[in-house]
């Protein structure tokens, strides 16, 4: 029953983020809110639900963009499976720790993307580079909170 | 029983009654009883209205409620209104573009943006089913929007000029100086490979050239904004702005043919 939950919330927050309207932008940038999905259902859920909901958030992302290489779906797998490997390690029973990885892995993941773009030959200005790589990561965990509570209460 | 003598009825209540009914004709006589009367009525009439308030204070309640609701519910279909007149007003320069147009064309609605800020593109609601394949161009009335990527039966991928992936070959409309126009991921599009010589101005509009295999010759791309030299210093590039405002297109053209 909670995996369908799971799905329902993943469904919701792909076509938010498909539907994200312009106003909410922030310097011309989105939040990702399926990374932030991601990460949290790593916190609320087992390795096994973490991990295939992880890579189904990526496959979710990767279908909507222009590109043929699902990059997303790799890198959300490998995400979850090392964030779920740090937090063996370390505790991230707090709030703000939580945040710190996300934070991380919105600005891992931005990068990874990021050189991929300019390494296949596109031109994008250090200004732009930085944009989506900072203000993408600061925007997305700022609204890390919400997905929080949504994945926690489906969780309980 | 009142009986008043008809001598009385006569000599007084007749003559009063024809009095006033002379005097009720006449305008001067009306607006100085009335405005005498004014202050008195106007304060009765709020005492009356006070008292009425409230001892009909839980009708009115309810009516306000009632009446709440329906304003609400009025402003709310005003609004859908506008927005519909917003709406018709767009179609309605889409379908005279498409009728002037020598251009076979189809319209369709947007429905989706990329999902993150490492590319630009569009997710629109016609697809195979429509005759829309891979590598038509994507245009509006006001210019290029951008190219077919990939389609399936009901929806397909549209990537916009602005994204880095795109690559448009592009004419100076008034010198005819060649350059490539690419996206920058950033508001403005960048025009490459200008040569040192190349005349092009601030301001000079950007339009498609023949040598696109894609694209038909002389869509409008944008105009430039601003000119600088490469990083290398062999070649000039010009910052190109949109014609089409790329981040609030709602309905789009596909050329068929």
């Amino acid at each position: 029953m909670k995996n369908l939950f799971y799905l329902l919330a993943l469904v919701i927050l792909t076509v938010i983020e498909l539907s994200w309207p312009h106003w909410l932008d922030f310097f011309h940038c989105q939040p990702d809110l399926l990374l932030i999905f991601m990460v949290a259902i790593v916190f609320y859920a087992d390795f096994k639900t973490a991990l295939a909901f992880g890579v189904a958030a990526g496959l979710a992302k990767d279908i909507f963009l222009p590109w043929n290489f699902a990059i997303n779906t790799v890198s959300f797998g490998v995400w979850s499976y090392l964030i779920f490997r740090l937090s063996r390690q370390i505790s991230t029973d707090e709030h703000y720790v939580r945040l710190a990885i996300v934070l991380v892995a919105a600005i891992l993941n931005n990068a990874v993307i990021g050189i991929q773009s300019v390494a296949s030959g596109n031109i994008i200005s250090p200004s732009i580079f930085l944009r989506n790589l900072i203000i993408v990561s600061v925007y997305t965990t700022l609204l890390a909170p919400l997905i929080f509570k949504l994945t926690k209460k489906i969780a309980s | 029983m009142l009986k008043l003598p008809r001598k009385t009825l006569i000599n007084f209540i007749l003559p009063v009654c024809a009095i006033l009914l002379v005097a009720n004709s006449l305008s001067c006589f009306k607006n100085s009883t009335q405005s005498i009367f004014t202050p008195q009525l106007s304060l009765i009439g709020l005492v009356k209205r006070e008292i009425s308030g409230i001892i009909f204070y839980h009708r009115n309640m309810v009516q306000a409620e009632r009446l709440q609701a329906e304003v609400d519910l009025l402003r709310l279909r005003l609004f859908d209104f506008r927005e519909l007149v917003q709406e018709n007003s767009r179609l309605k320069n889409l379908f005279n573009f498409k009728q002037k147009s020598p251009l076979r064309l189809v319209g369709a609605r947007v429905i989706a943006r990329s999902p993150d800020s490492w590319s630009s593109s569009l997710i629109i609601d016609k697809g195979r089913f429509s005759g829309i394949k891979p590598g038509m161009v994507v245009t509006s009335p006001q210019g290029l929007v951008g190219s077919i990527v990939e389609s399936n039966d009901h929806t397909s991928k549209v990537l916009l000029i602005n994204d880095p992936n795109q690559g448009i070959s592009s004419i100076v409309q008034r010198s005819r100086q060649e350059g490539l126009v690419s996206g920058t991921l950033g508001t403005n599009l960048i025009m490459r490979y200008l040569p040192d010589e190349a005349q092009i101005t601030v301001g000079d509009v950007i339009v498609t050239s023949e040598l696109s295999q894609i694209y038909p010759k002389g869509l409008l791309v944008g105009r430039v904004v601003n000119i600088g030299r490469e990083f290398s210093g062999l070649n000039r590039y010009a910052l190109v702005k949109p014609i089409v405002d790329l981040a609030n297109l709602e309905e789009v053209l596909v050329i068929i043919q």
